[in-house]
């Protein structure tokens, strides 16, 4: 910590939270917002004058609120940065701390929040995790019986710089204790709260005995658990030990604890499956070893950051593997238990390892984007005609579109991200994706098409989400319908409608219109444009009368790989219950309406002659299918 | 920069361009080939209009693979390179780095998942794998067929890093940019660094303290 303070070339900024984050990979242009502490951090010395003479005594979230702090404060002692703080939802504005501070006039009480823009080249997330809180478990009292503690209340108790000044006590009768329950996996590896393991408890139960037996050897210290979990290099040997030590390992989940009201002791009931039978012990007190859960702010921050969260809410890894420290924006990288829970050794290896990852960035001059940037046809443009639109630069999420009437529009290449939300929304077709042009893109929808159409579902998937669900679908080895047709875009945003109208023409049986869920949006507002095409398109389908198993949205996150197979196992059986001459007979009857809105694509730049040459290759795949 | 980008007037034609298109098919050891036929896939894009040589590959990444697919760039003067093989998140820039050693722009190399999307998601249903094999890899082929040269777009870096969060794991890579001679912004919500770590007493398995 005070490494940290004291390398110059680390600027710390406490009581700061990132308010947004725009930009790209070496471009990020990030706001904070630095908390006003009423202090002024210039003048300050935290010689803790004001704490002195401050009257108001509110619990101390460090401490766990097992002991108080003044409204003037700092939440501990070795506090970095050593600047204290005024709580003003706590201070009753007596101004004795302006009093106590005299001289140094530190204390400000017209501070406010201040916006600060930083240009910064890659991002390092470290948001570390959050403690589950068994209040909900009522089985075992917390918050009902006073004995019955947390881990990291715990971690307060028998430390020498906590509140008891590291002599345990109970919080009932502050007598110490003879008899101590620790109890494993309270809210982890329980489908009811968290069905994942929390990666460190067993190690940190163990710790916490080891601990107390050194302190109290005449200790009696049983953990309850379901496994021990000691993979790591010296973890299994710490296990011996406190095995040695005498520390009891019972292994079964408590169904619940019962209290003497008048004692306050505690009796824990149990299987004991060594034993083979149910036993009831009895305590002093009982530590609840509670489950590592992301932090509370963790979805808040994920659409700051505009980054995925796997299931269970952590932040989602490029890939688990292969890029366990990269986000899926360039630029943006993970460390520690915001990806998933992790214990120290872990947290530092991956603090150590983003950074290596980021600094490849910072330590170039350039880095190098993809090029599948939006392009205007300035020929085709009809505000070059002196027609007022502008829908081009309304659509870009980044501002990325010069449009002034009587001019054609005109990208600007550094600020476009290649969503192609610019490309889906341009009612006269003016507009192009580098690499995802109309003509490339049809040239896939005809081919996947091109055989028994009516019997594929065809599936229009983002480059970030569902194309990743799709992904984990497959790696999960979650089965579905083979009849399924996927292509690519790189955002909801660019699946125009006349893509849509394709597949129906030439027969489709169903298509899937698929994106990221709203706020994990790679590019801001796309899935906003994408929803609300998505929304037209179904109404307008309604209209024309088309059986409703036959266009389907749905938002699929990379994460989702069950629900990937699951949408498009249940567009199979929709497709399936229709019968085949009443879906036959709507295809042909619905596909001069696709033609009329289809009429002018074939003036798209390229279309044309591309559609030329792909009938080629469709007609060999006819030629080709076996007939069934 | 944006007059830097070669753009084409009209991209997807590319008039007078003859596509001669080279078509991978990997078999990924079992993971595609326990599933599917892989020979009938390259018999099936051999004699797609555009295509001007087939082939399997036991492993397209490997260095056998990639070998393969450069020395036929050359053998049979490719234009484009189709690779059927596992996910764009996995390999694409493995294979558009190949393409570019060989001397091609790197976006005329296109990927068709066959693995992911394909083998891995219809183990049981070998018939209808291998016709969506078939169908992935045409589409694959009839969009090389358009796809055109394009340039990475360089922009320049702000030597600074941000790193969220004043834990164990945020001070660390601060420490170590810091090292680096990188300046680093280190936020933390709260009015102290330190995270969980400071709250703690000693820590496993070593026992030392933890501030």
């Amino acid at each position: 910590m005070v490494d940290a303070a004291r390398q110059p070339l680390i600027e710390v900024k406490a009581y700061t939270e990132v308010e947004r984050v725009e930009g790209f990979v070496g471009n990020f242009k990030v706001t904070l917002r630095e908390k006003a502490k009423y202090v002024r951090a210039d003048r300050c010395n935290g010689c803790a004058a004001c704490a002195k003479a401050c009257p108001v005594e509110v619990p101390n979230y460090f401490e766990m609120n097992l002991a108080p702090r003044k409204a003037a404060y700092i939440p501990m002692s070795q506090s970095v940065p050593l600047i204290y703080n005024i709580d003003m939802d706590a201070c009753i504005h007596c101004y004795k701390c302006v009093e106590a501070c005299g001289a140094l006039e530190a204390i400000d009480f017209s501070m406010e929040d201040k916006m600060v823009e930083e240009e910064i080249g890659a991002i390092v997330v470290a948001t570390g995790f959050g403690h589950f809180d068994p209040t909900p478990m009522t089985e075992y009292g917390y918050g009902r019986f006073p004995n019955v503690i947390t881990a990291m209340e715990m971690e307060r108790l028998n430390n020498s710089a906590g509140p008891t000044r590291g002599s345990l006590m109970r919080p009932s009768d502050s007598k110490s204790l003879r008899r101590l329950a620790i109890i494993n996996c309270v809210g982890s590896r329980d489908k009811r709260y968290n069905s994942a393991c929390s990666n460190f408890c067993c190690m940190y139960a163990i710790k916490n005995a080891l601990l107390l037996k050194q302190m109290i050897p005449e200790m009696d210290i049983s953990i309850y658990y379901i496994d021990i979990r000691t993979p790591s290099k010296g973890y299994e040997e710490f296990y011996d030990r406190a095995r040695e030590a005498g520390i009891k390992f019972i292994q079964g989940r408590p169904a619940g604890i019962t209290e003497d009201p008048d004692s306050h002791q505690l009796f824990i009931k149990s299987e004991d499956i060594t034993l083979g039978r149910v036993v009831e012990h009895e305590y002093d007190m009982v530590m609840l070893n509670q489950a590592a859960i992301p932090q509370p702010d963790q979805n808040h921050m994920s659409s700051v950051l505009n980054v995925a969260q796997s299931p269970g809410g952590w932040y989602m890894e490029y890939h688990p593997k292969l890029r366990p420290m990269d986000s899926p924006t360039d630029g943006i990288f993970f460390a520690g238990a915001c990806q998933g829970p992790k214990d120290i050794p872990a947290s530092v290896a991956q603090g150590s390892a983003a950074a290596a990852r980021a600094s490849r960035i910072l330590h170039s001059d350039t880095w190098q984007i993809e090029p599948t940037v939006a392009v205007v046809w300035e020929d085709r443009c009809v505000s070059g005609k002196g027609q007022a639109c502008g829908i081009c630069e309304r659509a870009c999420p980044y501002g990325a579109i010069d449009y002034t009437k009587g001019i054609s529009a005109e990208v600007i290449t550094a600020k476009c991200h290649g969503c192609g939300a610019c490309v889906g929304e341009c009612p006269h077709d003016s507009i192009t994706q580098l690499h995802y042009t109309d003509a490339q893109v049809l040239a896939q929808i005809r081919t996947l098409l091109a055989v028994e159409p009516e019997k594929k579902i065809l599936a229009f998937r983002c480059q970030w989400c569902s194309y990743g669900g799709a992904d984990l679908a497959g790696t999960s080895h979650f089965e579905y319908s083979a009849n399924e047709r996927g292509l690519r875009v790189m955002c909801s945003a660019r699946m125009d409608a006349d893509l849509i109208y394709e597949a129906y023409r030439l027969g489709a049986g169903a298509v899937l219109f698929s994106g990221c869920h709203p706020q994990d949006c790679h590019y801001i507002t796309g899935q906003i444009a994408g929803a609300k095409r998505a929304a037209r398109l179904d109404k307008m389908f309604a209209r024309m009368g088309m059986n409703p198993a036959r266009f389907r949205t749905e938002w699929i996150s990379a994460a989702e790989g069950d629900k990937y197979a699951r949408v498009i196992n249940e567009m199979q059986a929709a497709l399936d219950a229709i019968p085949q001459d009443e879906l036959k007979a709507e295809i042909e009857r619905l596909k001069p309406e696709m033609e009329k809105k289809l009429s002018k694509l074939n003036q798209i730049p390229g279309v044309e002659e591309a559609m030329i040459q792909v009938d080629f290759i469709v007609s060999e795949m006819q030629n080709k299918a076996v007939p069934v | 920069m944006s007059e830097e980008i070669k753009t084409p007037n009209y991209a997807g034609a590319m008039p007078g361009d003859n596509p001669r298109i080279g078509v991978y098919v990997c078999h990924c050891g079992s993971n595609i080939a326990g599933v599917i036929p892989c020979d009938q896939v390259v018999d099936f894009a051999a004699n797609l209009p555009g295509v001007v040589h087939a082939a399997e590959t036991m492993y397209a990444c490997a260095d056998s693979g990639q070998r393969l697919i450069k020395e036929d760039i050359t053998r049979h003067g490719l234009n484009r390179v189709v690779v059927s093989a596992c996910s764009v998140r996995m390999h694409e820039p493995t294979f558009r780095a190949c393409v570019a050693e060989a001397g091609m722009n790197p976006f005329l190399m296109e990927m068709a998942n066959i693995r992911e999307q394909c083998t891995w998601a219809h183990g049981h249903d070998r018939e209808g794998a291998l016709e969506k094999a078939k169908d992935l890899t045409a589409a694959a082929v009839a969009k090389a067929a358009f796809l055109t040269p394009l340039d990475m777009i360089e922009v320049p870096v702000s030597k600074k890093a941000l790193v969220i969060g004043g834990g164990v794991a945020g001070i660390n890579a601060a420490l170590d940019l810091a090292e680096q001679k990188i300046p680093v912004i280190l936020v933390e919500k709260e009015p102290t660094i330190g995270g969980v770590m400071a709250q703690l007493n000693k820590t496993f398995p070593t026992m030392d303290c933890s501030i």
